[in-house]
């Protein structure tokens, strides 16, 4: 497989402040790459650098196997980019600014027609076409803005925080459109702090935090990287200190809590860990109500690495 | 590449809110406004009423008598005479019934009880009359029908409306209002400069984000959005002088194809102040676009778009600042080409507005061609 980008030793200051730190990634053609991480932790600064946007400190960064700088039209020609804010122009009609943005890159008319009409098929704003942006819902505005980055074919598509403030629906529209985009053969970078996303769509991931890039790998890589396999919780009340310290004690649980209304019990390995949790509730006759048991996600991940929470940032 | 960005900056330029509005609208309701303010000022300055006077015939005088029927006739009537003797006459004169008593003997003489524009044109009509009076009866019985046309010339001698010929155009105070509105659509022209740099700059704006990482070289972007904004300014330009020319029928001299001439460049000189502006790296867009605001309506204001007594408080006192001021001189120009004969003083402004508008472009596109940003 062929390295489409190769970021190495990245520093980006803003002053005092390290928004970008000694960040490597090495992104391989046909990935979906998602790079999570609370807001502030440096995604956007890393794609900005990566688009030669920013200035950087220190680093090299290469796409396609050549050096990016603001001048490298051949690279950019293969890049389309969605960023988090709606990049369209108020005063032009859906097709309009469609096909403003695919003119920039291509300059057949023919084929640029056809790009157009296919992009708009592809996010599903054909009855939309003579409509300005401001007439457009949210989710259909965001559509727009990945119309426009996505309708000249690139072979790079990167995408961040593409679907910021848009409704359920839209978004499953999104993602599915972004697996679509990469079965064509375009390689993908994410930016998000929606890890449901990430753990949807990426092919691999890279956790960032404060600029540094804490942990890399595959959804199940990551999640082996953590003591965490299992968390149970159960609605239980009344449940005494004593019975809590009991069911600390099972085999593979490492840590519970108890909020007065759940009982929370983190275990690692084993099996059979919430019949042994239930049995201790059931031998000191406590009743309970609903019980649940998740797999660990990435904001597990993210917590047991950097002890705070993936959602706790999101603004 | 350059042709598909230069279509969609027109394009963009014309459905533009703010230049519909500021660059189109506001001064087409403005210059109506003052349109109709100003007809009624200019109607009471130059109203004329017929002025009501006494003939005392000491001698019959058949050729007066045509010459008066003459002038008394029509709602514009230079004159309204009453026959009567000598006492009544004088009576009427001193309760002010009539401006002044005309004495017919071989000549015209006049009695008045006082001084005024009203009796400054009876005097006129006298003296007028005995100069004329040979060349009259000759037409009268050699030509009749050439006769009110004498006596229409002797009426426009002395009538109080006399346009001094010592110029070509228009010189009232109230042309100058609309020559200043001119400027003022010239100078909003910086809105429209601005938006080519707010939108091809990765820092000022999502768009030029978008378009910096097109593989569209920022060169062509940016002449690109020059050259359409010129386009689009120059159609308010246009639209703004044909409005006053033809609809409001403003009179601007005998050379109006100089003055699209001059409105364009003074429109390319706003875009070009807007470019430079907008290029300035420290400012956000709202402090951009409110400096754009601010700076064009300290300019008009300083050649007397609000206050019409300010051009010539600021040519006492700073007459330098008329000079590099924009929107004076584009006003100037529009001054010079409709009061003087020939041109030196008006190309003066124009290359005064050509040289404005190079130095901000290429100061703008100097500034404008970083390729990386600090931060964004």
């Amino acid at each position: 497989m062929n390295t489409v980008i190769q970021i190495e030793n990245l520093v980006k200051r803003y002053g005092e402040l390290i928004a970008v730190d000694h960040f490597s990634l090495e992104i391989q053609e046909g990935e979906i790459f998602g790079l999570l991480g609370p807001n502030g932790s440096g995604k956007t600064t890393t794609i900005n650098c990566l688009l030669s946007l920013l200035a950087y400190d220190k680093g090299t960064i290469r796409i396609f196997g050549k050096e990016m700088t603001p001048v490298s039209y051949d690279i950019k020609q293969q890049i389309g980019i969605i960023m988090q804010n709606v990049a369209v122009f108020d005063e032009l009609t859906v097709y309009e600014n469609i096909d403003y943005f695919c003119g920039l890159y291509i300059t057949d008319k023919a084929r640029r027609k056809q790009c157009v009409e296919e992009a708009v098929a592809f996010v599903g704003l054909e009855e939309f076409l003579k409509f300005y942006p401001k007439k457009l819902s949210g989710g259909l505005l965001r559509r727009l803005n990945i119309a426009c980055g996505i309708a000249h074919k690139p072979k790079l598509i990167i995408l961040d925080e593409p679907t910021v403030a848009v409704d359920p629906q839209s978004r499953n529209k999104i993602l599915e459109g972004i697996q679509e985009l990469n079965r064509n053969g375009a390689t993908i970078i994410y930016t998000s702090h929606y890890m449901e996303e990430i753990e949807q769509i990426c092919t691999r991931i890279a956790i960032i935090d404060k600029g540094k890039k804490i942990a890399e790998g595959t959804k199940d890589e990551l999640k082996h990287m953590i003591r965490n396999t299992e968390t149970i919780t159960i609605e239980v009340l009344g449940l005494t200190d004593d019975i809590r310290r009991q069911a600390d004690a099972l085999p593979h649980v490492y840590k519970t809590a108890y909020d007065g209304e759940h009982l929370t019990v983190c275990c690692s390995g084993g099996k059979h860990n919430l019949i042994r949790i239930l049995d201790v509730l059931q031998k000191h006759d406590i009743g309970f109500g609903r019980v649940y048991s998740e797999l660990p996600t990435l904001n597990d991940v993210f917590l047991e690495i950097t002890g705070k929470e993936l959602r706790d940032q999101e603004g | 590449m350059f042709l598909h960005n230069l279509l969609y900056e027109i394009r963009t330029g014309i459905r533009t809110k703010d230049v519909i509005l500021w660059l189109m609208l506001f001064p087409i309701i403005l210059g109506t406004l003052f349109k109709a303010s100003f007809s009624g000022l200019y109607e009471t300055a130059t109203a004329f009423s017929t002025i009501p006077c006494a003939v005392v015939e000491n001698k019959e005088n058949e050729l007066l008598h045509t010459v008066l029927d003459s002038v008394t006739e029509g709602e514009d009537a230079l004159l309204s005479v009453t026959y009567a003797d000598e006492n009544h006459a004088l009576q009427m004169l001193k309760d002010g019934e009539i401006c002044g008593i005309l004495y017919s003997d071989d000549r015209l003489s006049l009695t008045v009880d006082e001084e005024g524009v009203k009796e400054t044109v009876l005097k006129s009509f006298a003296e007028q009359y005995n100069a004329q009076q040979t060349v009259i009866r000759d037409t009268m019985e050699h030509d009749p029908m050439q006769l009110q046309a004498v006596i229409d010339a002797l009426s426009a001698d002395v009538s109080p409306i006399t346009e001094i010929p010592l110029t070509q155009g228009n010189t009232d105070n109230y042309t100058a209002f609309f020559y200043n509105l001119i400027a003022m659509v010239a100078m909003y022209g910086m809105i429209t400069g601005l938006h080519i740099t707010i939108g091809s700059q990765a820092n000022l704006s999502a768009l030029g984000a978008r378009r910096c990482c097109s593989p569209t070289p920022k060169f062509i972007s940016l002449a690109a959005g020059l050259l359409g904004s010129y386009l689009v300014q120059g159609l308010c330009m246009v639209i703004c002088v044909t409005f006053e020319a033809f609809v409001l029928k403003v009179d601007f001299g005998e050379r109006l194809p100089l003055v699209y001439v001059s409105a364009l460049l003074g429109g390319i000189m706003g875009v070009s102040l807007g470019f430079f502006v907008g290029s300035i790296n420290h400012f956000s867009e709202n402090a951009k676009v409110s400096l754009s605001f601010a700076v064009s309506m300290f300019f008009c204001f300083m050649s007397g778009l609000m206050v019409s007594a300010m051009k010539p408080i600021v040519a006492t006192h700073a007459p330098w600042f008329n000079n590099i001021n924009p929107a004076a001189i584009v006003c100037d120009s529009f001054y010079y080409l409709n009061i003087d004969s020939g041109y030196d003083r008006f190309i003066g402004k124009l290359v005064t507005m050509v040289m404005i508008s190079v130095i901000f472009t290429v100061l703008g596109a100097v500034m404008s061609r970083r390729k990386k940003y600090a931060s964004l």
